[in-house]
């Protein structure tokens, strides 16, 4: 049994505010190979210095810059140790200090983590957030071995070298216990890559339907082809700054209230049950008689040990109440559900809800993964955390529509707008999340984006 | 005297952009440490697991996977044999591996739930079609061990 001590639910403080003051994307792409990782990094700072309506240029943007973040998930891909470095003197900030974070498909998010801490305790005042992955040197299966070197090596990997069969155990257990229909299952397939097909950065847009993902060849049953994430290669960028400097750089800054991490064992066997952990809105008596094992199999402790401390932190009664906009770790459907009820969007058990009250659409309460997220858009691990927070933030700029709507941000990736088009600008969206996770649930983090 | 290529270069590809490919041919040697025996152990057909070696710690349960160490106190673990028969705590069925893949496919992979141990380690069902709660025990490749964790397997009890 894993008793938590009061330190250990101590919720996190920034000294000093934290702001995300601009933000910039490659589109992604499944195969990149008209360009190295070091132009896919400029192409993204650019764009995030160059079209985020900042109040200085490039230059003077660069000069305010002290400390910056890396964020890869895997050398093994790039096939370059030290490729941090590499990025670092291509984006020309030798010889400032920088660090390169590496926590497997949460490295995103735990990038901004490291970056905030910086502005947050007054170490810096202006931190580029650079994430990226080339996921195209190697075929999809050898592709799938290398992530699943992030299982455990003496007891997992042989079992498949395959992360879709591990989470389909997850599947498994939680259809055993919840009775979560395969439809509701795939009409997050169906809703992800929907939304990816109003995005000009998305690798996989497809308009389908429930029956097509239900009637989709098996990766490892019950997960198909259809409700995996994509394996991408591209670059994200954020840029952190203190209150300060982000109003000398912005007139539209958005401030990052809370980011917060938690962890669990990287092998899912390891996980021993325990106490619920409540988050603030769930009363005292809500899982009394919860009759599974918790987390088990079918949630992750990591996740809600996040959104207890980020929703403490930055205020959060009420999630489904109190955020306007929300983008998950949609790595596979069943962890998306998984997810909805670890972060309290529905109690343990009733996550399916969350999408049957459709909620989670544009023009729902809480529309969720409107960027398409990482089975309609991309996953480009060292760069995924950073992308959802960058969708967040444009949506929270009332910008969307700049960065997705525009017909010559299609012609800049050789794409033609779509005549299908929908307008996912979210009006009025005030507060934001985000989710990066990793493993099977072994690190995620939870940011929280307020606008000002 | 003039300096030679010994290796063969790489094949190239694509001439625009120049895409080229860079084959690796190498090993590593890996060791299990501390958790030898468990591997030893699977060569003479034992199931090994551990407990904390310390009485006053709360956790007395077996850990397997094993631990060197418990997690709670991070005393030394004692090697203890682990029930051997249990059930299928949950499953599915490998269709698409990754490369590296040793077994045939489609491979029942399944998660074990044993009496008496506080984790469900992962495995695969040799024989049969899984199901939650179907009773099995387990199966030792002792004649040609692959020293890896695919020595264990479960059968139908």
């Amino acid at each position: 049994m894993i008793k938590l001590g009061p330190g250990n639910l101590r919720i996190p403080k920034f000294e000093k505010p934290v702001y995300i003051v601009a933000a910039g994307q490659t589109d992604f792409r499944k195969k990149y190979p008209e360009k190295t990782t070091e132009e896919l990094c400029i192409e993204a700072f650019s764009m995030a210095a160059l079209e985020n309506d900042l109040k200085v240029s490039l230059s003077e943007l660069k000069r305010m810059v002290n400390f910056c973040v890396y964020s890869q998930f895997a050398d093994h891909f790039g096939d370059q140790l030290l490729a941090a470095s590499k990025i670092h003197d291509a984006l020309g900030f030798d010889p400032l200090g920088n660090i390169e974070v590496k926590t497997g498909g949460a490295t995103g998010g735990h990038s901004v983590l490291a970056g905030a801490l910086a502005v947050a305790s007054g170490y810096a005042n202006c931190v580029p957030v650079v994430g990226f992955e080339r996921m195209d040197e190697v075929p999809t299966r050898q592709g799938n071995a290398y992530i699943a070197s992030a299982a455990c090596k003496n007891f997992e990997s042989e079992l498949g070298w395959m992360y879709t069969a591990y989470y389909a155990l997850m599947a498994q257990r939680y259809q055993y216990e919840h009775k979560v229909p395969r439809e509701t299952l795939a009409k997050i397939a169906v809703k992800n890559h929907g939304y990816a097909v109003s995005s000009p950065f998305s690798q996989n847009p497809m308009r389908i339907t429930v029956e097509d993902v239900l009637e989709n060849t098996l990766v490892s049953d019950p997960l198909s082809f259809l409700e995996c994430c994509v394996m991408s290669t591209g670059a994200a960028v954020l840029i952190l700054a203190d209150e300060e400097t982000a109003y000398t750089i912005t007139d539209q800054p958005i401030r990052l209230t809370a980011i917060c991490s938690g962890t669990h064992t990287l092998r899912t066997a390891d996980r021993r049950p325990m106490e619920v952990l409540r988050l603030p809105h769930e009363p005292e008596d809500l899982y009394k008689n919860y009759q599974h094992d918790w987390p088990g199999f079918s949630s992750f402790l990591a996740a809600r040990m996040a959104a207890y401390l980020a929703y403490h932190m930055a205020g959060i009664k009420n999630p489904v109440e109190d955020l306007d906009i929300l983008e998950t770790h949609d790595a596979f459907t069943i962890s998306d559900i998984q997810t909805y009820e670890d972060i309290g969007l529905r109690p343990y058990g009733r996550g399916r809800e969350f999408i049957d009250s459709g909620e989670c659409y544009h023009g729902g309460k809480l529309p969720t993964n409107l960027s398409g997220g990482l089975i309609g858009s991309m996953h480009a691990v060292g760069a995924t955390g950073i992308f959802q927070i960058n969708e967040i933030f444009w949506q929270l700029q009332q910008k969307w529509a700049k960065f997705h709507a525009d017909p010559r941000m299609w012609e800049r990736y050789g794409k033609t707008k779509p005549a299908d088009f929908e307008n996912l600008q979210v009006k009025n969206a005030r507060r934001g999340a985000a989710i990066s996770h990793a493993g099977t649930g072994s690190h995620v983090t939870m940011a929280i984006l307020e606008k000002v | 005297m003039s300096i030679e290529l010994t290796q063969p270069g790489c094949e190239l590809l694509s001439a625009q952009p120049v895409v080229i490919k860079n084959v690796k041919n190498y090993f590593h040697i890996h060791t299990y440490g501390g958790l030898s025996p468990f591997f030893a152990g699977l060569r003479e057909g034992k199931l090994l697991g551990t407990r904390c070696g310390n009485a006053s710690c709360e956790e007395q349960r077996i850990f397997l996977p094993p631990r060197t160490h418990c997690p709670d106190c991070l005393s030394p673990s004692v090697w203890v044999e682990a029930p051997t028969v249990g059930e299928i705590y949950t499953h599915t069925e490998i269709l698409y591996p990754g490369a590296g893949f040793k077994l045939t496919t489609p491979c029942p992979l399944i998660s074990v739930s044993l009496e008496g141990v506080c984790t469900k380690m992962m495995s695969y069902l040799k024989e049969g079609q899984p199901r939650i709660g179907m009773k099995i025990k387990a199966v030792f490749n002792m004649e040609h061990p692959t020293h890896t964790i695919l020595d264990l397997a479960w059968v139908p009890a």
